[in-house]
Formats: structure tokens, sequence, C-alpha cells
């Protein structure tokens, strides 16, 4: 099927699409041609494979035909459901970050900074299968917790929260809108994940402080070995592999993984959209590749550039992480010298960018006041990644500059940051046009304050963090403010499980693409209606095909309070 | 002049087909999210049965439905030669839908006219063919197709 968009806006990446076309190696881009139409019950969320009695569907289009799965899912449930499904597997991936690091931790292989907090925070994480600690709970607003009780939905540990909902799928006659809310109680137990895995990250490496570092493909080195980490694994092997890399002069930067590690940097070399490019430039060795956000693609393209790879989550790891960090290092040496034939092309393009600001480093109290001042119209928590869907970063960049422009605070996290930090969103230097409040806004915060503050060093938990933040001040609710979470871009199940809590605390989520609940009238009038009337907020499904600056107008009209002028041509809202 | 073929051996009965012509053709939106949800229904004009396609138009040399129309709605294209449903003309009398010798005119209930499968005459190839993820759906010469499917 002929599809034509700009592949990417990424001027770095983009010579290195002609090469691959000739090459013969396909890229993301090119996979997703191949892909298309994509099916079009999955992406409406009328399928189902849960059983073996199927796949089934529910047929849009037949009368009184093929309306119900096997076992009598409609398509309001298949809608659900299909949302719940992608939910269990976001907190999933947020726990299993967690117990990750935790794990890593009790084995004794670092030193806290903080050993008595960091006792305390693996003491919750160790808990947390039955239940989730009040004192964790105690860092929400009051009146946050006591709707969440009041609706069934305050989490309560994985064998409640996590099991109970993933059964909702296996049969039962829960109806949509107690469905929704069993999504929502999984998607919290994924915030408490994130919030113990940012406090246990503080107390193991110490709290955060704003790092200037270089983003994109022109930080890459000629002279020396690099190694590039993919993805998430454990902090701990991340932090000796930095240190065994160090000592022998092997230079490490990551793709899709945390930059921040004190006192290490994992410079982030490319966004998720094109992580295939780096190895294609030559200049890397070796890289160490997690699960989460690494496409297995990356194999096809290493073996291309005689790339070694080398998996960190493999069953048999062993116990010794430092061992294993200096046979990474070691194997990374040799390929830089069997590799010494092969041409090395680096393109110019690099930018300077602070990450790592926190609610200890930026003074909430001055961001109040400039909304309760009326200085700024409200604030966009900008997070998600990219998305071969749309054109790689044009959704973000274009959505940035227009808030910038109408005196919206930007706030961004984890994949959302390194997109706009190539772009200089996050460089103190690059002066972007922002409004007029927004700009006096920034300057009060201080010097070499860049135009859009990362909130990411609490392993990707910047939202969270800064939303209890801001409503610390005032002791007052997140649905209180103006504000609202953008994913402009989002891809992976965690970033729906991250818009879903969002919602939960009150912050009204725009997520692009539209998820996979279009099919089921029910679901999205759930996600609208229901949702303002439990939670004060929406979730916004927007299905209606407009461009980036379209979409921005509309976010700022919601800032306002008038966003329901601009969804009304939706059936469901 | 080209029609659609079937080959049955690689039609896995996934309804794409149906569900993009529903989309394409027979909506009002074109969006799928929100086609889905349009009222009256879109009606597609290929039907999937079981793991076959068995149904789409011949568009017959001498096609019954044509003969049997009482006011000239049912026509033949003279450049291409396709049979289609000049729908505003359409008085539902489902005559067509009677004397079809395959059976692939649907009376829409809900529209009042009669709808069949034109081949997707006005684009550039049939949005069937275009969507099927096995190639089961191809376009061939009708002499062909008549060689290979007597």
């Amino acid at each position: 099927m002929e599809f034509i968009q700009k592949k990417t806006n990424d001027r770095a990446a983009e010579p290195f699409l002609l090469k691959a076309a000739e090459k013969g190696i396909s890229l993301v881009w090119d996979r997703y041609e191949g892909q298309l139409p994509e099916c079009g019950f999955c992406e409406s969320g009328l399928s189902c494979r849960d059983c073996l009695q199927g796949p089934c569907i529910s047929h849009p289009f037949r009368g009184d035909q093929s309306k119900v799965g096997v076992c009598g899912k409609n398509k309001d449930i298949l809608g659900v459901h299909s949302l719940l499904r992608l939910v269990v597997k976001g907190t999933m991936a947020y726990l299993d970050q967690v117990i990750d690091f935790a794990k890593d931790i009790e084995a004794g292989e670092v030193s806290p900074a903080n050993k008595a907090q960091t006792d305390g925070v693996i003491r919750h994480i160790q808990g947390l299968f039955e239940t989730v600690g009040p004192e964790v709970m105690e860092a929400f607003p009051e009146a946050l917790t006591n709707r969440w009780e009041a609706t069934g939905i305050y989490p309560e540990g994985i064998a409640r929260d996590l099991f109970k909902a993933s059964q909702k799928l296996e049969g039962g006659i829960t109806g949509v809108n107690e469905t929704l809310l069993w999504t929502f109680k999984c998607s919290l137990l994924g915030c408490v994940s994130q919030m113990l895995q940012g406090k246990l990250k503080s107390s193991v490496f110490g709290n955060a402080a704003p790092t200037e570092l270089e983003v994109n493909l022109g930080i890459l080195q000629k002279e020396v070995p690099t190694i590039l980490l993919y993805g998430h694994f454990s902090p701990v092997l991340k932090q000796k592999i930095a240190e065994v890399g160090e000592k022998k002069n092997v230079s490490i930067m990551g793709v899709c993984t945390d930059p921040l590690l004190p006192p290490y940097i994992f410079a982030p070399v490319t966004s998720y959209g094109s992580q295939e490019i780096p190895l294609m430039t030559g200049a890397v060795d070796l890289i160490v590749s997690g699960d989460q956000y690494v496409n297995p693609s990356l194999q096809e393209v290493a073996r291309e550039w005689s790339v070694t790879i080398v998996p960190a989550e493999v069953l048999e790891r062993g116990q010794d992480l430092g061992r294993f960090a200096e046979q990474i290092i070691d194997q990374a040496k040799k390929a830089f010298d069997a590799r010494s034939g092969i041409s090395k092309d680096i393109p110019d393009v690099k930018e300077s960018a602070v990450f790592g600001f926190s609610v200890d480093t930026v003074d909430m109290k001055k961001i109040v006041d400039a909304i309760n001042g009326n200085k700024i119209k409200g604030i966009a928590l900008l997070a998600g990644s990219n998305n071969v869907k749309f054109t790689q970063d044009h959704e973000i960049v274009s959505m940035a500059q227009e808030f910038l422009k109408n005196d919206v605070l930007c706030i961004s996290e984890g994949e959302a940051s390194i997109a706009l930090a190539k772009y200089g969103f996050l460089n103190p230097q690059f002066e972007m046009e922002c409004g007029k409040g927004l700009s006096g806004l920034l300057s009060s915060l201080g010097e070499d304050i860049p135009s859009i503050l990362d909130f990411s060093y609490a392993q990707n938990g910047g939202v969270t963090e800064f939303l209890l933040g801001l409503t610390s001040v005032e002791k007052k609710e997140p649905k209180e403010y103006p504000i609202v979470a953008v994913f402009p871009e989002a891809n992976r199940s965690m970033d729906v499980t991250k818009a879903m809590w969002t919602v939960a605390m009150g912050v009204s989520t725009f997520f692009w693409p539209f998820l996979p609940v279009t099919g089921s009238p029910k679901t999205m009038e759930a996600l609208t209606a229901f949702c303002k009337e439990t939670f004060g907020s929406r979730f916004h499904v927007i299905t209606r095909k407009m461009d980036a600056r379209t979409k921005s107008t509309m976010v700022i009209k919601s800032l306002k309070g008038e966003d329901e002028l601009h969804l009304d041509d939706n059936p469901w809202s | 002049m080209e029609v659609i073929m079937v080959d049955q051996e690689k039609c896995t009965g996934c309804h794409q087909c149906e569900l993009w012509c529903g989309n394409e053709i027979a909506s009002v939106s074109k969006e799928l999210p929100l086609a889905i949800n349009e009222d009256p229904q879109p009606v597609p004009r290929v039907h999937v049965e079981g793991k076959r396609f068995a149904l789409q138009c011949r568009h017959c040399p001498d096609a019954p439905c044509i003969t049997a129309c009482p006011n000239g709605t049912m026509r033949r294209d003279p450049e291409s030669g396709l049979v289609f449903v000049n729908e505003p003309t359409c008085i539902a009398c489902w005559m067509c839908v009677m004397v079809c010798p395959f059976g692939i005119i649907n009376p829409s209930s809900s529209l009042k006219v009669a709808v069949k499968c034109d081949r997707c005459r006005n684009m550039e190839f049939p949005i069937c063919v275009e969507v099927c993820p096995t190639n089961a759906l191809k376009l061939v010469d009708r002499k062909e197709a008549a060689e290979i499917n007597p």
C-alpha cells in the first residue's frame, strides 16, 4: 500500500535512510510501510486472542452478524479489554524495572549513598506483592487518595491490582466502567512502582542535579572503542560498565536508556524512532541491550556493520555483575580493533542539553504563583516516545513550539526529553520563542534554565514527581490547576499506563495515536464523560486527523476550559 | 476488462477486504474510527463467506441485473465494461437482487438502494485488492480468470 510521509525531522538521522536503501537494509519506516494497512479490527480494539476458541472479531459492518466473540465479548468489552491488556503489560514493565533494580541493591552490588533510606525503599518494594505501604501513598494529596478509595482503585499491591485486573481478560461479566476502573487501579500500581524506583535511585546514587550533556549522533567518537547501552536494564550493571569503561578508556553512551546515573552520564545518541541509525555510522563497536524499548531489528543492522550485541537480560547472566562488566569492556576493545577497517561516518550534528531538574532544584512556588497570577496559561507535561505513524519528532517539536509561544510551561520526561533535546529545547543557550509571561517565569527560576524542563531523573517518573511537588505548595489537587499531559507520539504500553494514571490523578490527557478502543463507543464515552465525572479529567482519544498546530491549539483551548467545543464532532463526546 | 480473482488457497478469511471496503467505499466519513460508529451502518460491497471470498460481481457480459432493472439504474460503464448501480435513481424494487445468479447484490434496507461491487471503478485499484494481506485477491484479465477458474 502506498504511503507518503516524511520519515524523520532529525537531520542527523535523515542521510542514513538513503544509505540503508542503497544497502537494501530495511529500517523501521520500511517495515511499517510493509505492514500497511494494519489490521483494522485490531486498530479499533475489535479483536481478541485471549483464548483458543478464537481469534474473534466484532464486525462493524455486518448487520447483526459476527458482532460478538465466541465467548460473548461484544464490541464494548473487546474495546475496553484492548486497553486493559496494554495497561497490564505496561504496569508489568514498571514493576520489572523496580524489582530488577532492588534485587541488585539487595545483593550488595553497590554501596548506597543513603543506606537507611535505601533500606526503607527496598522494604516497600519487597512488600509490593501484597500491599502498597501507607507511607508511599502519603506522597499523594489526601483528597486524591480518598477519591481512589471511594471508587475502589486505591492501589493494593501486585496480587490485588495486577493479577485481579488481568483476570478480567479471562472472562466474567464485568461491565465497561468497572473494567475501566480496574485498568486505572492497575495503572496506579505502575505509578507507585515508578515512584519507588525514583526514590531508590536517589537513595542509592544521590539526588538529582541539573546536568549538562550533549545529544545526537555527533557525539559518537572515532578514536576510542564505543559501547551503546540500549533500553532498560539494571542501573547497577550500567554503573559497573561505566566504571570499568572509564578506567579502560572506552566511551559509553545510551539509546532509550536513563541518561543520568551519578557520577556517570550515558549521553543519548538518538531517540527511539531512529534507534537503528547509530549502528550505521560504523562508530559503534558493541551494544548492550535490554528488552524494553529495543527493536529486535537491531540484530540485522548490527550484523551488517559487524557490531557485537551483548544481551543484558539473559537467563544465565551470572551473579557477579562486575565481572560481566569487565567482559563487556574487553569484548568492546577487541571489537574496536577488529573493526578498524570499517569506515566511520559520524554526522556533525549534536546539541547541548540540561537534564535532571527536580522539585528540589526548581522553585515550585514560583510556578504556582505564575499560574495564579495568570502569567502563564498552564502547564503541559510532555511524555512518550517516537511512533513511526508520525514523522519522527515532528509532532512533539511542533507542539512544544506552539506551547512555548502561547505561554504554556512545558515539562518533559524520558524519551520525550531526548527528542526535544535534539532540537535545542533543553539547551539554556538556545533562545526559543517563548511568550512574555513564560519567559519571565523561566528567567525567575534561575540562570541557565532551558525553555523546557526535563524531570526525568526519577527514572522517568518526572511527571508524577512534578505534579506532587506542585500540588504540595498550596495543598491542592492537580485538577485544580490548568495542567494537561500530552503524548504527541506515544508508542509502548508503558506510555498507556502512564497516561492512565495521569488521568486518575486528575490531569486531562491528550494521547496520539488513538488507542485501540475506537470500536467501542461505551469505552470512548467512559474515557471522556465517566472519567470527567470520577476524576475531574478526561482521556482524550482523538481520531480526527489534524496537523500538529491544530492539535496544540486544541490543547491550549482545553487549558482554558474550552475542550468540549473542539471534540464535539466525535459521536461519543 | 480486468476483474477481481480470488485465490482460495491463499484466502485466510481475515475479513480485511470487507472492513476496508466498508470504510473506503461505503462509509460517509472514510475514517475507520468514525465509520465504525456511523448510522446507518456502512454496507460493504464484498463479503467473506467462511474461509472464501466467494461473493464478487462477475460484471457478466450479458448481465441479468441490467435487463431486469425497470428504470435503468443498473448500468454498464461503456469504457470499462463494469456494471454499477446509479444510486440516486434506485427505487429499491430489488429486481436485481432476485435475478443475480451469484447473489452478490445486497438490498440496503437503511439506505433503500441496491448495493454491489463496482470494482472501485473510479479508483486506480480496487481497495480489497490493495489491502489483502496474503495477496489472495488479484486484478486479472477476464479471459485469464476464466482459464484459471472456469
